[in-house]
């Protein structure tokens, strides 16, 4: 399970572009997150140039 | 909108851009859809590119969409050696992204093609086992079934639909970069492009200042995305904007200056995905990771790409045969010709990233421009023996360079 501050993103779609379940999908103007495809990888976290991405550690 | 077409683009960058110009010059009915509410926004680049492809395609670059015009490179090592560069290659410009991007699918609307902004593709519609169109929404509400016997994703980084249709599109965190850009203000520049390179200032990567029109300049920084030189939130990531912020901070001119826009973004900087093309799906540009593996660099290769990818569904067009095999023809003439080069640059990328601090100083202090040249245009054989010639140990890493 991942958190977004959506007020601090830039929008970019680089969590999406690393995602490898497709968990992640700009949509409009915000990222849109599907937690039931989300494995906690942690790709987005590590890539994302705004810091914004949280993975929950515990739990799914 | 129509519900039928010959072929639906996604995507209205540079690459899907210029494929619906050729196909729509050609004679084909082709629809370009893009999720976004305006061509070209938000821009996501550095924004500079060589005169070369706009050149070659017959196009005349439109002064709206030029910011400066660029005459050479400025290369700077670790230690603040300098290379300057100037020659045709490097001759270009730095563009307004979003006039540029927007001109490119207005030349598309004036052959023919149509082009729907705010228009999502949501999924394929499969017919037979075989693409036949997709499910997209418009405005973010209104859904549309749109048909048409070709599919091209010119998506770019993310290619949500080229992933659905079972391309192997996602990125993975070795081969891309993480990005963090300033448009700022001002800057007094020399009509170069300056890059800087050092592990510590830029991880696997460098840092950018492209200058812009009125003392503007794009200054950006890209690091490897499986670096972890930060904590992002209690996990260790890669943070270029910290790294972005020390070099302006300890920048003369730059500590002071004023910032107009705020971005990042990812860009790949691995090999091109392994198939570009199924039965009615061909895959063009970023989406397809053709992408510099040195520079991040993709316009060029997009519009290239755009144009051979349309050349070959124009001819599948005629034949009314969007197989595999048909639309393989792009992809047979794309490997041999730009992905041979990128490979020559990938190598290149991997070679450097081994690179101290050291060696970066001894190689930038026992090469210029001449050399510099050569290994842009992958011929590596007498740089390397220049750098080995004073540090022989180098020879280990470079090797691979010149067998």
């Amino acid at each position: 399970m991942i958190r977004i501050r959506h007020e601090g993103c830039i929008l970019c779609a680089g969590c999406a572009s690393v995602c490898p379940t497709g968990a992640l999908e700009l949509v409009g103007n915000k990222i849109e997150y599907y937690p039931e495809k989300c494995i906690n990888c942690g790709a987005c976290v590590k890539v994302c140039p705004a810091a914004v991405i949280t993975l929950d550690k515990v739990g799914k | 909108m129509k519900t039928n077409y010959d072929a639906i683009i996604i995507g209205g960058g540079p690459a899907g851009a210029t494929f619906a110009r050729i196909a729509a010059a050609g004679g084909m009915d082709v629809l370009v859809i893009d999720k976004r509410k305006e061509i070209g926004v938000p821009v996501r680049c550095g924004e500079g590119l060589g005169m070369r492809e706009i050149i070659s395609q017959g196009l005349e670059m439109p002064k709206r969409c030029i910011s400066t015009e660029i005459y050479g490179a400025k290369v700077v090592g670790p230690n603040g050696k300098e290379i300057v560069w100037k020659d045709k290659t490097t001759n270009g410009w730095v563009l307004e992204r979003k006039m540029f991007d927007k001109w490119l699918c207005e030349l598309a609307i004036d052959k023919g093609a149509q082009v729907k902004t705010y228009t999502r593709a949501t999924d394929i519609i499969m017919k037979d086992g075989k693409p036949a169109g997709l499910k997209v929404t418009q405005w973010g509400e209104r859904m549309q079934d749109v048909y048409a016997p070709l599919i091209v994703s010119a998506e770019g980084m993310e290619a949500q639909i080229a992933r659905k249709a079972g391309f192997d599109v996602v990125h993975r965190l070795y081969d891309v970069d993480t990005c963090y850009q300033y448009e700022m203000k001002p800057y007094d520049h020399e009509n170069l492009i300056e890059l800087y390179f050092g592990n510590k200032m830029a991880p696997r990567g460098y840092v950018w200042i492209f200058p812009k029109a009125d003392k503007r300049a794009n200054v950006g920084i890209g690091i490897g995305g499986n670096l972890t030189n930060g904590d992002k939130n209690g996990m260790p990531g890669a943070d270029p904007k910290t790294l972005m912020d020390q070099f302006i901070a300890n920048h003369k001119q730059l500590k002071n200056s004023s910032t107009l826009v705020d971005f990042g973004g990812v860009i790949s900087v691995g090999s091109p995905i392994g198939e570009f093309v199924k039965d009615n799906f061909m895959v063009i540009g970023t989406a397809a990771k053709q992408v510099d593996p040195i520079h991040g660099g993709g316009i060029a290769t997009a519009m290239e790409t755009g144009v051979m990818a349309a050349d070959v569904a124009l001819k599948a067009h005629k034949k009314k045969d969007f197989s595999k095999k048909m639309l393989f023809e792009y992809e047979a003439k794309w490997r041999p010709a730009m992905g041979k080069k990128m490979e020559k640059r990938l190598l290149l990328r991997k070679v450097m990233e081994k690179l101290n601090d050291d060696d970066l100083n001894h190689i930038f202090n026992c090469i210029g421009a001449k050399e510099l040249d050569a290994v842009m245009s992958g011929k590596f054989a007498g740089p390397v023996a220049k750098v080995v010639a004073g540090r022989p140990e180098l020879l280990k890493i470079l090797s691979v360079l010149i067998s």
